[in-house]
């Protein structure tokens, strides 16, 4: 091998990348504008959906007349914004309800009608008022309340809980009347209280949303800087027609393979680096105010050991990404079915959500020896302020590990000439059945 | 290593390429064939498609490892010094495309550098290429936007960037519409000129006739017969390069038995091996710098 072929190599690679689109997207403005997007399309959307939800008219029927003295809480729910009584706006004699005879001028539908209507979406949730139990019928003008919905409809749960919270402010402030009225202090009516608090630090609320973040997108985005990038070097060279152009300077193979194998590492480690960096300006440009906004005190910040933790695990992560990628894309003949033969290494980005994302618990031996997850595990871990030294060094050599398999892989593949022109019609794992079994080796290189 | 013009730079002996395929098991492209070129000779090696003229000079440029036999380029080794053999020449062939991203600039730059041109002089001789094969127009734009006249052109000067003095052009014209295909006859003729030894592979029989100094005819991975074109057409009584390129396939696909000797010429057959061919190609004495 020859550094300066290396180098020569490894400039003419970037130089091509950099004014490719795809890879410029993929690899660098993906991994900056992200976060940025993300919260911005999350926030819109919450926003849209909570505004289109806020315009919906809840539509209640009602099958009982309410209680006596409570005519109150049918005043309540017909003022509540976005609620309308079934039947109320067609009466011609409608009149507010009067304090002792209630649902005067309130439509009332049969039960047979009422749940018809709310079956058929024409009502969103079906009132209906009841004597107490006996062992409640001491405390006079108590009543108690049913509601009917339909649960696979968004805008009859929505209904639903217009009408309890309604019911719900109106009961605590009779509860209080009542109180009064037999002569017990509203405070003392509670028999026991139920508090929380949250003993974590603003910054350990950062922590935990940053190592989740981080932990997660990383992984994505340093797949994502070596997947168009690997796949462009090789099969992208192949369907272009400069695969063989390079195989005839004057550089060695393998001086060509680690020329395209930093590259792809490079981009790698690049949509990573970005990556991290668009965070935490996203994080104080958007998150910080929305979330002050929303009264909550949070502060981003990680410790600084966790830096060169990340960096190493960026970097071990974009070394597998890009010899794995590679590999299998070699196989390819065109872009498009590189792309196809990549996707398997691909989907080991969702590996770090099946086997540790779901869980709150620390790397462990098991986890740290199955590569990608062990990686996204210790980043998150170093991100909360838990470094496990062992379990971080066990990361670093499985994934080293197995970067080197995949160079042995990769090393050889490339003896085998006819996949080193293109003339191997198959994927990796057909080459790999074909010559391991006798009287099919090829002409080895 | 020295040079002189009576030493070749591109010697061949019993060079073999044997492949296999899942469907026809081993196949011999290339099938022991002998040759050697000198500075300032065009060599030509005329066959069908499929006939192992491409094989050949793959191995030459270090693609392909040859199955057995020696070839030499500069007196370097394909096999044990692939990248001085590299180093020494220029390879062209319609499937060496060139990188689409990078200008004709870049381009020549690159390979320039790569292929170990003294690092300081790149720049002067990158205008030297630019203006030789005038570049200059479009120096800044990307090969991608180029037309398929000046990527051709960008193409060949991406061949001599580090002046190799073995050049290989592998059917070279095809795609090209006549007058760029009468541009590249020019520009192979200058570089002879200029005493560079280029290996020329075609199945278009004007080129060869216009262009070579020597000629190998090949078939089915054998050399069957090798000379100047004289040479030919005295051995065959043929006049036209078509008749004589067919005398030899057909008297091969129909008579057993023909060999070649160890430097490409017919020789009879063994006793009891058939009929044999009484002639013989002498060997190609040193063309020099003559035209064919």
């Amino acid at each position: 091998m020859n550094l300066r072929s290396i180098w020569i190599l490894y400039v003419r690679e970037l130089r091509s990348a950099l004014r490719e689109r795809t890879i410029v997207v993929n690899s660098i403005l993906m991994p900056i504008f992200l976060y940025p997007v993300m919260l911005w399309v999350l926030f819109s959307g919450f926003n849209l959906v909570q505004g289109l939800s806020e315009g919906v008219t809840s539509r209640v029927i009602f099958t009982t007349p309410a209680p006596a003295g409570h005519g109150e809480l049918l005043d309540s729910i017909r003022a509540r914004e976005g609620m309308s009584i079934v039947g109320w706006e067609n009466l011609a004699n409608a009149r507010e309800v009067s304090e002792s005879g209630a649902l005067e001028g309130v439509p009332l539908f049969g039960e047979g009608e009422a749940l018809a209507r709310l079956r058929e979406g024409n009502a969103d949730v079906v009132v209906t008022f009841f004597e107490p139990p006996p062992e409640g019928q001491a405390l006079p003008g108590n009543f108690r309340v049913r509601l009917r919905y339909d649960r696979a409809e968004g805008r009859s749960v929505q209904a639903r809980d217009r009408v309890e919270a309604v019911v719900e402010v109106y009961r605590n402030l009779w509860m209080v009347r009542q109180a009064g009225t037999l002569g017990i202090d509203p405070e003392a009516r509670f028999q026991f209280a139920l508090s929380s608090e949250n003993v974590s630090s603003s910054q350990d609320l950062g922590a935990m949303v940053l190592a989740q973040l981080i932990s997660f997108f990383l992984v994505i985005m340093v797949a994502l800087g070596c997947f168009v990038p690997a796949v462009d070097t090789t099969a992208g060279e192949r369907e272009r027609s400069t695969w063989e152009t390079l195989m005839t300077v004057a550089a060695s193979r393998a001086s060509m393979v680690t020329a395209k194998y930093l590259y792809v590492a490079t981009l790698g480690i690049a949509a990573g680096a970005l990556n991290v960096v668009a965070l935490f300006i996203s994080i104080g440009a958007v998150i910080r105010p929305l979330l002050e906004d929303a009264g909550e005190s949070i502060t981003f910040s990680i410790p600084l050991k966790a830096i060169p933790i990340m960096m190493a695990g960026a970097a071990s992560l974009a070394f597998f990404f890009a010899a794995a990628m590679m590999i299998l894309a070699s196989f390819a003949r065109s872009f498009k079915d590189g792309q196809a033969m990549v996707q398997p290494v691909y989907w080991l980005i969702f590996l770090p959500f099946i086997l540790g994302g779901q869980t709150d618990r620390n790397l462990t031996p098991a986890i740290a020896s199955i590569p990608v997850a062990n990686v996204s595990m210790m980043i998150r871990d170093a991100v909360t302020g838990v470094f496990i030294w062992p379990l971080i060094a066990q990361t670093l050599i499985v994934t080293l590990a197995t970067v080197l398999l995949c160079l042995v892989a990769a090393r050889y593949v490339l003896r085998f000439e006819d996949f080193l022109l293109g003339s191997f019609d198959g994927s990796f794992w057909r080459f790999v059945r074909d010559r391991m079994s006798a009287g099919k080796n090829g002409t080895a290189y | 290593m020295m040079t002189t013009e009576t030493t070749p730079t591109v010697q061949v002996e019993g060079l073999r390429k044997t492949f296999y395929d899942e469907s026809r098991g081993e196949v011999h492209a290339v099938d022991g064939i002998d040759f050697d070129c000198r500075p300032g000779e065009v060599f030509g090696l005329l066959g069908a498609n499929g006939a192992g003229k491409t094989t050949t000079l793959r191995m030459l440029s270090t693609v392909l490892r040859p199955t057995g036999g020696r070839a030499r380029v500069m007196g370097h080794d394909v096999v044990t010094e692939p990248e001085a053999v590299r180093e020494s020449l220029g390879f062209y062939s319609a499937s060496t495309a060139l990188y689409p991203r990078l200008t004709a600039r870049e381009t020549l730059e690159f390979f320039a550098r790569i292929n170990r041109y003294p690092p300081d002089r790149v720049p002067e001789r990158v205008e030297e290429l630019v203006d030789r094969f005038g570049i200059r127009e479009y120096e800044r734009g990307r090969v991608e936007k180029l037309s398929s006249g000046m990527k051709q052109k960008v193409s060949i000067a991406r061949t001599v960037a580090h002046d190799p003095p073995v050049l290989i052009f592998d059917e070279p014209t095809v795609g090209l519409d006549v007058l760029n295909a009468l541009e590249m006859v020019k520009v192979i003729r200058e570089l002879r000129d200029e005493g560079k030894t280029i290996l020329f592979s075609s199945h278009i029989m004007s080129e060869v006739e216009k262009l070579c100094d020597r000629i190998g005819v090949i078939h089915r991975g054998r050399m069957l017969a090798m000379g100047t074109l004289e040479e030919l057409r005295e051995l065959t009584g043929e006049h036209y390069l078509e008749d004589i390129f067919v005398h030899y396939v057909t008297r091969t696909e129909g008579v057993e038995g023909v060999e070649l000797g160890a430097m490409g010429e017919l020789e009879p057959a063994a006793p009891g091996d058939g009929e044999g061919a009484e002639e013989s190609i002498p060997q190609g004495a040193d063309a020099g710098g003559e035209e064919a």
